[in-house]
């Protein structure tokens, strides 16, 4: 495929405009951090501090346990996310595999579930933890979070098994493995960009979450996802766009980090089984 | 409910994993109790309370209190959750305003038997009347504050202007200090500043320094609903002029309205004694200068409450109470007047040191006087257990005065209606 | 495709007890109920119970849920008010609004950046990259962002309104309720068009360069190509991208709450956060349980309505 000249100036015109557009309010969440405090309400606007505080982040994470909201985060994540995967892996083989009586309408509920928005869910989900004490425990947030994310992994496995070629494990099964061997040893390593782009959007379902941090994490600091922890940094008496987006920044930075790296799986794996 | 139980006891199982790592986690460790405040970050009134913790830790060997922050606009709502959640924190730390809830749930130990067994002389207290619920003391007031008037002196001189006495002087100047500096069009310094976005308690506060001015109530001293009265009227048509002319600006919450005002973006600010030291950190600080509120009454009220939530083992409480001890002792009493820059409740305290530390203490008194002779508080009385609903209604009938230009006429019928309502419920 | 095509490939081995002999053909499906069970076990412990004592509260007059007390008595006043109140059809209206102008928004900018970044050039990898960045931001860190730039006083969005000259004043975002819907739907689309970007990239990539070729021999314009090959072709990705981004709108509530609170004057209230500040803020969750049980109805019917066009989705 060729291209005229003017035509390869718009289309990079066009991309670099577009990116900059699109990127630019994380470009700009990093100038607010990067300025002094009483210089960010002064027009017109500087867009590049004059000089950056690079300082900003160590003295945040000196004053605010944000490494300790990232370690609950993460905690909550990599919790939610193994317990949702572990059975969304077995039921979205389950489904794609075997003609089970009910399937159907287990794939509907879980389809409806999807919908469930979060702020019903979380008016019973907070009666039964009072009653379990879960109120203030990470494992409330951990099964919380996994009612967001088990539908949603359970439905993206299902639709990446069913492109998986049945021949792979009838010929594991002629070679002598089980059906459960042949799921394990066969089908679940050829899935594995599948299963990372998944685990990959559970993760990010959790470490989004706000509704049930808020909820049922708001009386035990210690256990406070990061989330949570950014919100109550808009204080009554305080409030510092500065020191919020150093915060902020610094957040964003883990899941932005694995998105990068993952960015190649998470195209494929979150379109497989739709576009066959 | 039997089929709740059955399941119940399935989800018990299920989690009894999870149930059991959680609390065996908690009683590993020594004596923790929780303390939910808003003011944990606060500068003074913060250092205050961190103060009486580690006395508090100093004379309790193996009792640690754990401080948890939550934002302002959220607390209501959080505490509740807290308590309706089953896991109230262990020294309930309120605002004034919004303990009855708690307190007609239930949900705070009474305090006149620890009073009288420590011989706790509360008379003269300032503000302790509103701690008495049903006819029991279920709190400690500590703190009865006037609002006074901030103003960034070198502003005011540059317009000419003096020192506004009365709404009428304060509308004019702040008329005038409310300009385009640069001439980009965008509107750099204000007049005044009020939060206008943000919790319907603090909103409310906001409107009664115009409110009280011209002579209004929300309800009167029998708690029936004075909304529609030509004062509250008048009230409301000011507030309508000072936001809808946007004399100040405008979507903030209350903490980026007293930093703009710190860092010398604004030219007048009524606040009470919180704002002391967040002008001493801001830029502006060596223009601003205080002087008696131009709005007579002051805005004022009992501001927070400590308490001991009724749900927590004996010997939690008994250790609460050892903690408000040491709050409202003359020693720490005496030292929140010097780190919280305002007027301790207790007659006892000594203020001298404060007197000569904080060159306005004098003037924090008198607001504070002034505010409590007129009996002003920011809780409408009669209205005290559907506060929430209340100021809720109050700004979004009031937004709605501003935003659709409605007549303040019309709307305080509109405001009279539904608060009549909400009594009713 | 047969599902069944593994009864006659299958190769008797080693013997086993029969009991657990889920190899054999006539207990293959056992299987298949096993591997079902602890999703089921879990859906039921965390979703459907939960649902269940749900709609048992809209049911019934109930400030704070409390499972250890007894049931109050059977009551239908929480619909009837419902049905009665305002705040109830504005909300209804209010989501509609979101779903519809959220989700044709995320399309448009997920539709343009897919197309662009498909195209090869220098740098095209970073562009995917940069083009799908904003999907990993958390939605309450969108939030603060926004929240910044649309500041009424010092926002950068005041500023280059003024200097384009759009605008003479300083627009007030949040005391106005249309541009605060406004604000809620930018940060939504911004926050949600990557998604449908990602999708559409991976399907425009599956079309064979075959038919783009064949077309430009025949003389197709660019945009009959968009229209003839590239949209048809895109349908599958597209049925099931516009469900999750819908999904996605309808349930939102982080980004609402913490940017406008439902404000002002409710022009942002959506169902979701009529739900939680009924529950969580006056907390009277037997009212607040009645709305999300409608809310839940409605996806039911939508749900069905949603599937039944796009079928390859379930």
């Amino acid at each position: 495929m060729k291209r005229n000249r003017l035509d390869s100036v718009l289309l990079y015109a066009t991309a670099i405009l577009t990116c900059a557009l699109l990127v630019f309010p994380i470009y700009w969440l990093v100038v607010t951090a990067l300025s002094e405090p009483d210089q960010l309400r002064q027009l017109p606007p500087k867009f590049w501090p004059d000089q950056p505080r690079w300082g900003v982040f160590a003295q945040i994470l000196a004053e605010r346990p944000i490494l300790q909201w990232l370690g609950n985060s993460a905690l909550a994540a990599i919790g939610a996310v193994t317990l949702s995967m572990t059975v969304s892996v077995l039921a979205g083989y389950s489904l794609s595999r075997f003609k089970v009586r009910g399937g159907q309408s287990l794939g509907l509920f879980i389809l409806t579930a999807k919908m469930l928005p979060a702020t019903l869910l979380v008016i019973p989900l907070f009666g039964i933890f009072r009653q379990l004490e879960l109120i203030g425990s990470l494992w409330s947030i951990i099964l919380a979070h996994a009612t967001l994310i088990i539908p949603f992994t359970t439905w993206m496995l299902k639709g990446y098994f069913d492109t998986i070629p049945r021949e792979l494990e009838q010929a594991a099964m002629v070679d002598g493995c089980s059906p459960l061997g042949a799921m394990v040893r066969v089908i679940l390593p050829v899935s594995a960009p599948g299963l990372a782009a998944t685990a990959l959007y559970g993760f990010v379902l959790s470490w989004s979450d706000y509704a049930y941090a808020r909820t049922f994490l708001t009386n035990a600091q210690t256990n406070w996802t990061a989330n949570l922890g950014i919100t109550t940094m808009k204080g009554e008496y305080v409030s510092n766009w500065s020191d919020i987006s150093a915060a902020s920044i610094l957040v964003a930075l883990p899941i932005l980090l694995i998105y990068l790296f993952l960015e190649r799986y998470l195209v494929g794996g979150l379109t497989a089984g739709s576009d066959k | 409910m039997p089929r709740t139980r059955l399941f119940l006891s399935a989800a018990a199982v299920a989690l009894a994993l999870a149930a059991g790592f959680a609390s065996s986690a908690a009683l590993a460790q020594g004596k923790v109790l929780k303390f939910v405040s808003w003011q944990k970050d606060e500068r003074g009134v913060g250092d205050w309370w961190g103060s009486v913790i580690k006395e508090f830790e100093a004379t309790h060997p193996g009792v640690k209190i754990e401080w948890t922050k939550v934002e302002r606009g959220a607390y209501a709502d959080t505490m509740t959750t807290l308590f309706a959640g089953g896991k109230p924190p262990d020294i309930v730390h309120l605002a004034s305003f919004e303990f009855q809830k708690f307190a007609d749930n239930g949900w705070l130990e009474p305090l006149d038997g620890y009073i009288k067994d420590a011989k706790l002389d509360m008379k003269g207290w300032a503000g302790q009347d509103t701690c008495i619920f049903n006819k029991q003391t279920v709190c400690t007031m500590m703190l009865y504050f006037g609002y006074f008037l901030a103003y960034n002196e070198e502003m005011l001189r540059k317009e000419g202007l003096e020192v506004p006495k009365n709404y009428a002087e304060f509308l004019v100047a702040a008329r005038k200090l409310t300009k385009d500096l640069n001439g980009d069009g965008i509107i750099d310094q204000f007049g005044t500043g009020h939060e206008t976005k943000g919790g319907g308690g603090q909103y409310m506060s906001e409107m009664m320094n115009y409110t009280l001015d011209a002579g209004g109530r929300w309800t009167n001293d029998a708690g029936k609903v004075t909304i529609d009265t030509p004062q509250m009227v008048e009230g409301l048509s000011r507030w309508k002029t000072i936001v809808k002319d946007s004399l100040t600006p405008r979507d903030l919450a209350a903490g980026e309205v007293r930093q703009m005002f710190a860092d010398g973006k604004i030219a007048l600010k009524t606040d009470g004694p919180w704002l002391w030291p967040i002008i001493q950190k801001g830029k502006a600080k060596d223009q601003i200068k205080l002087a008696m509120s131009p709005f007579s009454p002051p805005v004022g009220g009992s501001s927070n409450v400590l308490g001991i939530a009724s749900d927590i083992p004996k010997d939690n409480k008994k250790l609460v109470w050892d903690f408000i001890q040491i709050a409202t002792s003359d020693k720490f009493q005496s030292s929140y007047a010097t780190l919280g820059a305002s007027p301790p409740p207790s007659p006892r305290a000594d203020v001298s040191a404060a007197s000569k530390e904080t060159p306005h203490f004098d003037l924090l008194v008198q607001a504070t006087k002034a505010a409590a002779d007129a009996k002003v508080d920011r809780i409408p009385k009669g209205l005290e257990l559907v506060f929430n609903e209340f100021a809720k209604m109050v700004m979004e009938e009031s937004q709605r005065m501003i935003i659709q230009d409605l007549d303040p006429k019309i709307v305080a019928a509109t405001m009279q209606r539904k608060a009549e309502a909400l009594q009713k419920q | 495709m047969s599902r069944h095509t593994l009864r006659q490939g299958e190769a008797p081995t080693m013997p086993r007890a029969a009991f657990l002999d889920l190899a054999r053909p006539s207990r293959r499906h056992w299987l298949g109920y096993l591997l079902l069970a602890p999703a089921v076990l879990l859906i039921g412990l965390i979703i459907v119970y939960p649902l269940f004592v749900s709609v048992d509260l809209s049911f019934q007059n109930v400030n704070i849920a409390r499972l250890d007390q007894a049931r109050r008595p059977f009551t239908t006043a929480n619909y009837e008010r419902l049905f009665a109140s305002e705040d109830f059809w504005n909300a209804c209206w209010v989501t509609f609004k979101l779903v519809v102008i959220v989700s044709t928004g995320c399309f448009l900018l997920g539709m343009a950046t897919a197309l662009l970044v498909n195209n090869r050039f220098k740098g095209q990898a970073l562009a995917r990259l940069l083009v799908a960045l904003p999907w990993a931001v958390p939605e309450v860190i969108a939030v603060v962002i926004f929240a910044w730039l649309f500041d009424s006083s010092f926002g950068l969005m005041n500023w280059i309104f003024i200097k384009l000259g759009l605008v003479d004043t300083t627009i007030n975002w949040f005391s106005s309720p249309s541009a605060s819907f406004a604000v809620v739907c930018v940060v939504m689309i911004w926050k949600g068009y990557p998604f449908v970007s990602i999708m559409l990239l991976a399907g425009l990539q599956s079309i064979p360069e075959d038919f783009y070729n064949a077309a430009r021999v025949d003389g197709a314009s660019a945009w009959q190509r968009l229209l003839n090959i590239t949209i048809p072709s895109l349908m599958p990705v597209l049925g099931v991208t516009l469900v999750l981004v819908m999904l996605w709108v309808f349930r939102d509530f982080s980004i609402i709450y913490v940017l406008t609170g439902g404000g002002p004057l409710k022009a942002t209230q959506s169902l979701s956060i009529m739900t939680y500040e009924q529950a969580f803020g006056f907390f009277k969750m037997g009212y607040a349980s009645a709305i999300g049980v409608i809310t839940l109805i409605v996806c039911i019917i939508a749900s069905r309505l949603m599937i039944a066009r796009a079928p390859d989705t379930m």
